[in-house]
């Protein structure tokens, strides 16, 4: 177990890595810097070039990328070229809104999927299994922008019943969440209602119906336990998605997180800031997956997590 | 197996609680109002103790310091943070700040007399060594990377005299130079308090003289002012204001409607209507010193010919352009500069809208059938639009347009210095010292990054002129001459200046919406 997580770190380091040399090169293409920073001031060309070497832009890119890696190897992310602040603490400060937002997306929509997908699996091809098909298609056809403007207009313009935007305490976490929650639901909830029915056909289920347990237990103990395994990796692939959902309604719903400040620093070409933002999400997302896989032994006692003896 | 089940649900429990203890956590609630309106406000019941703005801009990247920005979020709250040294509140004229005079004692020497008693938000008194800080700061190592520092290099020193006295040590004449000590890096900034904190602490817990102090900063978020009780000028009339950056349209309408925010910068075009004839809210429109061109190559054919680029003036209906793409939200200009802007020269008309004239001039040049490409930013709708309704009036008088939407901080800093954005580029510019010098220098001499090529002996010397002299009328002259020469030369088409548009609630008294997005909020009150 400890040499297995031991491997996937590395090989988590090694994704990383590669990420890293990724968003280098390709931030490199779009442009440059400077102007974006000093663009609205009308600079001229001395003012731009003493700005560029401030900035050390003006070295050839195989030096900037040695720096880039050996700060990164000493655990320092650079400082930002526009507020000239740290940027490892700007990330962190902002980690709290976004995980918040992600949590109550996950939550919302594993509320929503687990109960929908379950009933349309049992009642297959009945008047509930239709309704929850035709919500999970129109929640996968949905823009979540377009969820969230269209929920904003309702619950907040339309009934007051809710903050449009902002971020300061519950009632402002519910339209975002919900957003976010609804359109990742209606993928989970497809996908609980194949599994489910997968698992509903197998021969322990008619075992279990056979030694006459009652059907709540034939469902919950044996069909929905055996039908998480394949939700719970999926679900830990969605939570890339999930990431990615949250810098579109955190711009929608004005919510201070990391992907907003990674659009922003993107359109400011604020090279450290974004480069600090995409390593620090594609850790969250190395972790997840390495949790998702661990979980499949708490899941499955039969599965042994890197042992050969499954 | 049921132990279990309750464990996992005890976790789900635990993660919501986390969920909303994370977000109730990270609040910037402003102070607990004490007693609504100032005292002093005659009739203070009758108004709210808090006012709310929706910012359009967004945050000012994090940092509140007067030498690392250039962005117009910065100046649209910070000026109720900072004073300058002159002051050009919204009817854009310069009046005493922190300097109550200033002389020029030579050519090089400009002395500015300091306004005593004033105190910054944290108590350290404002004097000669504040003014020599902060100008050390922006033109020593510490403003190196500064954004600002490339308006204010003009200044060799500046040098105390007495408690109240400063020179300022000129290394060259720089008309403009009252103006810039208006701008954003003139802003005053207190010595004692950087030196303490140091100046990450100084970006988001900023200190100044203005008539509001900074409470509370979430990034992204908010800030909340409090009215500064000892300014030295008009005091705040509301105690509380709480200015939300909300960039995003549909969210700041909605906010608004649902009476969130008292005032929102910048009505989507297609609200305006529907506010104006509402009477719960007032719209405001402000013509800003923003300016757009359709800009020309004058190396590439076909527009290295003086009738093409003459022809394409005449073929542009520009005023039908701003009554229905612009809503009626902008006002036509004959030079690349607002009517505001000191240069302008309210004799000369714009082109006249004049197929016939146009088709005219470009079978005279051979140019019919021509292929020109038109870049212009892919991010702007507006953009988007009038690049297709130019490409639709040019092919009327026989040119082919190809339309090409890019990246807008590609074409600015690699397409157009590098000549590859074709034969035609759309521009806006910023022009915020309202004086024609800052453009007419970048846009139209020889080597600058946004002149590929445009190249005219008779405007560099024109430039040269004016850039040489604080008389201003001298200077007036020149900039007629100049307005007059670039009509003949034609580097490029001024097409229109841009107009603000700010939404209130009627129930917002005293707010005058700033042609340079620099709203003053002293004497703004909310009725209950």
């Amino acid at each position: 177990m400890g040499s297995y997580i031991l491997k996937r770190l590395l090989h988590g380091a090694f994704v990383l890595l590669a990420i890293s040399l990724v968003v280098f090169f390709a931030l490199r293409l779009t442009g440059d810097p400077v102007m974006a920073i000093m663009g609205q001031g009308n600079p001229t060309q001395e003012a731009v070039d003493a700005m560029r070497r401030s900035l050390g832009l003006d070295l050839p890119l195989w030096k900037q990328l040695f720096k880039f890696l050996g700060d990164l190897a000493m655990g320092n992310l650079g400082t930002s070229f526009r507020n000239n602040q740290p940027v490892m603490p700007q990330i962190v400060e902002r980690m709290p809104a976004t995980l918040t937002l992600a949590g109550a997306g996950l939550f919302v929509s594993l509320l929503v999927a687990v109960p929908v997908g379950i009933i349309s699996a049992v009642r297959r091809g009945g008047f509930l299994d239709i309704f929850g098909r035709i919500f999970a298609l129109i929640g996968i056809s949905f823009p979540n922008f377009f969820l969230g403007i269209m929920l904003m207009l309702v619950f907040a313009v339309k009934l007051r019943w809710l903050p449009a935007s902002g971020y300061q305490g519950f009632k402002y976490l519910i339209l975002p969440g919900l957003t976010l929650g609804l359109i990742l639901s209606s993928i989970i909830t497809r996908l609980i209602r194949s599994t489910m029915l997968d698992v509903l056909r197998a021969q322990y289920i008619q075992t279990a119906r056979a030694k006459g347990l009652s059907e709540r237990l034939v469902i919950f103990r044996h069909a929905f336990r055996n039908a998480m395994i394949p939700a719970v990796t999926f679900i830990g692939l969605q939570l890339g998605a999930l990431l990615g959902g949250t810098v579109i309604l955190e711009q929608v719903f004005s919510w201070p997180g990391v992907g907003r400040l990674a659009l922003d620093a993107i359109s400011n070409r604020d090279f450290p800031l974004v480069q600090g933002s995409v390593l620090i999400l594609a850790t969250v997302m190395v972790i997840v997956n390495l949790v998702v896989d661990l979980s499949y032994g708490f899941l499955d006692p039969r599965i042994k997590v890197g042992g050969k003896g499954a | 197996m049921f132990n279990r089940g309750i464990r996992m649900l005890g976790v789900a429990a635990v993660a919501m609680s986390l969920i909303v203890s994370g977000c109730s956590g990270n609040t910037s609630t402003p102070a607990p109002a004490s007693s609504g309106a100032t005292p002093s406000q005659p009739g203070a019941a009758a108004y709210k103790d808090k006012l709310v703005i929706g910012s359009a801009l967004g945050d000012p990247q994090g940092s509140w310091d007067p030498i690392d920005t250039f962005v117009v979020a910065w100046g649209m709250v910070a000026s109720n943070i900072f004073d300058g040294l002159v002051d050009r509140g919204t009817d854009l004229k310069i009046k005493p700040g922190l300097a109550t005079e200033w002389k020029y004692t030579d050519d090089k020497t400009l002395e500015f007399k300091l306004r005593q008693g004033v105190k910054f938000h944290n108590g350290e008194p404002f004097n000669a060594d504040s003014v020599v800080f902060t100008f050390d700061r922006l033109l020593g190592p510490e403003g190196e990377k500064s954004p600002q520092r490339s308006n204010y290099t003009s200044i060799d020193k500046v040098v105390k005299v007495d408690d109240y006295t400063v020179d300022f040590k000129l290394k060259e004449t720089d008309p403009v130079l009252i103006t810039k000590l208006a701008g954003y890096g003139g802003m005053i900034v207190p010595p004692k308090y950087i030196k303490e904190v140091g100046d990450a602490a100084f970006d988001v817990k900023p200190v100044g003289t203005g008539p509001y102090k900074v409470t509370a900063y979430t990034k992204d978020s908010q800030v909340v002012l409090e009215a500064y009780p000892d300014y030295w000028g008009e005091k705040a009339k509301t105690k509380n204001v709480v200015v939300r950056f909300i960039p995003e349209d549909a969210t700041r309408i909605a906010e608004f409607q649902t009476g969130a925010i008292d005032i929102m910068q910048t009505v989507p075009v297609a609200q305006v209507k529907s506010l104006e004839s509402d009477t719960n809210y007032k719209v405001i429109k402000v013509g800003g010193p923003g300016a757009t061109a359709l800009r020309f190559d004058v190396s590439k054919a076909p527009v290295d010919k003086l009738e093409v680029r003459q022809a394409i003036a005449y073929a542009i209906d520009t005023q039908t352009i701003i009554d229905t793409i612009l809503g009626g939200n902008a006002k036509r200009i004959s030079s690349f500069q607002g009517d505001i802007s000191f240069g302008n020269n309210p004799s000369q008309q714009p082109f006249a809208y004049d197929p016939a004239k146009a088709k005219d001039l470009i079978t005279k040049a051979g140019a019919t059938g021509a292929k020109l490409d038109l870049f212009f930013s892919s991010k702007s709708t507006a953009s988007k639009e009038i690049g297709q309704a130019i490409a639709s009036y040019l092919k009327a008088v026989g040119l082919e347009v190809v339309l090409n939407p890019v990246d807008p901080q590609a074409l600015s800093s690699q397409l157009i210095p590098q000549a590859k954005a074709g034969q035609m580029h759309l521009f806006g510019w910023g022009g915020w010292t309202l004086d024609f010098d800052n453009t007419a220098f970048l846009l139209y001499t020889k080597g600058q990054m946004w002149n590929p090529s445009f190249n005219d002996p008779k405007t560099n010397e024109l430039l040269v002129k004016e850039r040489g002299t604080n008389d201003q009328k001298v200077r007036e002259q020149a900039f007629q001459e100049l307005t007059a020469r670039l009509r003949e030369t034609m580097p490029d088409v001024p097409l229109y200046q841009s107009m603000a548009v700010w939404g209130t609630s009627a129930k917002v008294d005293g707010f005058t919406a700033p042609p340079d997005d620099r709203m003053r909020l002293s004497s703004v009150v909310v009725g209950k």
